[in-house]
């Protein structure tokens, strides 16, 4: 807690000297996370969203359904959760590797010495590149979501039209804007923890291993206790959400 | 600098090395050899228990809120409130549970295995255990599969009942729609045995994919102190990849041509 808000704090005051290591995370997380972010969300939609929805409303015969079910589990639900752990499993865990290894390497003491703070030029561009980034990967998730409903409309032989009628009939902003602010959201607890983590790396060998272990774990379960406690707010305080169209 | 099609390209690489080692130890396993350390077996598996089980058992709870909250409001907005048990039955048992044990069990366990044995490795202990006569990959390898085999059934049936529980709560007491009777009739029609099994299935082929990935990590870890954290930063890429590919093609076997509904004829 203290880690974050201090970044914040860091992260608005001037000078800004993050510009070019703020670039460089973005790719480095970006390049990182892009193949295992498409093959996890198609993988997951496909399967439990896709082909067990699709079998129950095949026996109802109302295939063309899926399109809205697909609004409430693959934009609400599956995105930010696939997101989220792929973005803790792939770039936290290398982050906190990164900085475990400089903190080991005593290089993190050797930049305060030389009148560097650390939390402003290693931190904070992490923090922001991770928030930015969680949230556009959750665009990405959500549109191989959208691939995986059609290629399960497809193994059930259905036309792709009543899919997309009742997609876009259900799918509102204010879903679309939830997910991916609440993706930002998991960026930033993805991003203290980690850092957090890895700048605290301590007793050798084991030491920075131990580090990213804990690191993950922390992530996922607070990743995943905001997500309930967001999901919950969101659905109670907005009503529209609750309706079929 | 990573480029980018380095991470599907190291993936491939690896995927065959893992094979092979996984492949070596399941061996070792099946054909008894590991059983000369039988007891190293059981301290794994205690381990496991005393390390993980709250862990698993926490994270899976908060899926099964998710997955009531989800239900019941899903299940409101279609006018049927009273069906949510449906929807909670199959997003626990079939199709969440089993992700989120292989989310956590590569976080918790994968990620433990790499940096335990990352640092034995490192610190040379490996080659020490050689040199005692003692074959390192049955002793630490093949324990540990072996170790998962006999605890994780047993932790993923209590997991069960967690996410069960969790999605009662969340359904009956925390949305409201519908009354306890009611919702339970619905979410106990449409499960029966057999997808406890199926959800097992995926969840012991999660398991074994996960230690086996670990197992590799730590025991080829290389480069001082920071070859165990880009080891186990790397074990955690191919773990969530496998696990999601586990589970979509245990959905395709298991359900892909039959919904195992209690639906009509």
């Amino acid at each position: 807690m203290i880690l974050t808000a201090r970044t914040l704090v860091a992260a608005v005051r001037p000078p800004y000297p993050y510009g070019e290591e703020l670039v460089s995370q973005f790719l480095f997380v970006l390049k990182l996370s892009w193949f295992p972010m498409t093959i996890s969300t198609f993988a997951l939609c496909l399967g439990a969203p896709g082909l067990q929805a699709a079998g129950i409303l095949s026996l109802f015969g109302n295939l063309d359904r899926l399109g809205g079910f697909f609004v409430v589990t693959a934009v609400r639900f599956i995105g930010p959760i696939v997101t989220a752990a792929v973005v803790a499993g792939v770039a936290g865990t290398a982050i906190t590797a990164d900085l475990g290894a400089r903190k080991i390497r005593e290089e993190l003491d050797a930049l305060q010495v030389l009148g560097v703070d650390p939390i402003k030029n290693l931190v904070v561009p992490r923090f922001l590149a991770l928030m930015v980034i969680t949230g556009l990967l959750d665009i990405f998730a959500v549109v191989f979501g959208m691939s995986a409903g059609i290629a399960a409309e497809l193994l059930y032989g259905q036309p792709l039209g009543g899919f997309f009628s009742t997609l876009f009939a259900n799918a509102l902003i204010t879903d679309l804007a939830a997910s991916v602010s609440m993706c930002s959201m998991f960026g930033a607890i993805i991003a203290v923890v980690c850092c957090y983590k890895g700048m605290t790396a301590s007793g050798g060998p084991a030491g920075v291993g131990r580090a990213v272990n804990q690191a993950v774990v922390i992530a996922f379960m607070g990743v995943f206790a905001f997500l309930y406690v967001f999901t919950t707010v969101l659905l109670a305080t907005n009503p529209e959400l609750q309706a079929i169209r | 600098m990573t480029g980018w099609l380095d991470v599907p390209r190291g993936w491939v690489d690896a995927f065959g090395e893992i094979a092979r080692f996984g492949s070596r130890v399941a061996g070792l396993v099946y054909s008894g050899r590991v059983l000369r350390y039988f007891g190293e077996s059981l301290r794994q598996a205690g381990i496991l228990i005393l390390g993980s089980a709250l862990i698993i058992w926490a994270f899976v709870f908060i899926l099964g809120l998710q997955c009531g909250v989800i239900g019941a409001y899903f299940n409101r907005s279609i006018g049927a409130p009273s069906l949510a048990g449906l929807f909670s039955a199959y997003c626990d048992l079939r199709e969440g549970l089993p992700y989120a044990f292989g989310y956590i069990l590569s976080a918790k366990v994968g990620t433990g295995i790499v940096a335990e044995l990352g640092a034995m490795r490192i610190s040379d202990e490996i080659d020490a255990l050689e040199v005692m006569g003692i074959q390192p990959v049955t002793f630490l390898a093949a324990t540990r599969l072996l170790g998962a085999w006999i605890a994780i059934p047993f932790l993923y049936l209590v997991g069960v009942g967690v996410a069960y529980f969790a999605s009662y709560l969340a359904v009956v007491d925390q949305v409201g729609d519908v009354s306890s009777g009611g919702y339970l009739l619905i979410f106990w029609t449409y499960q029966d045995f057999i997808d406890v099994l199926f959800s097992l299935a995926k969840g012991m082929a999660m398991t074994t994919v996960i230690v086996l990935v670990g197992c590799y990590y730590g025991y080829t870890a290389s480069g001082g102190p920071v070859g165990v954290g880009t080891a186990t930063a790397k074990s955690m890429v191919v773990n969530i990849i496998m696990v999601h590919i586990i589970g979509m093609l245990g959905t395709l076997a298991f359900y892909g041509s039959n919904p195992r509904a209690p639906i009509g004829g």
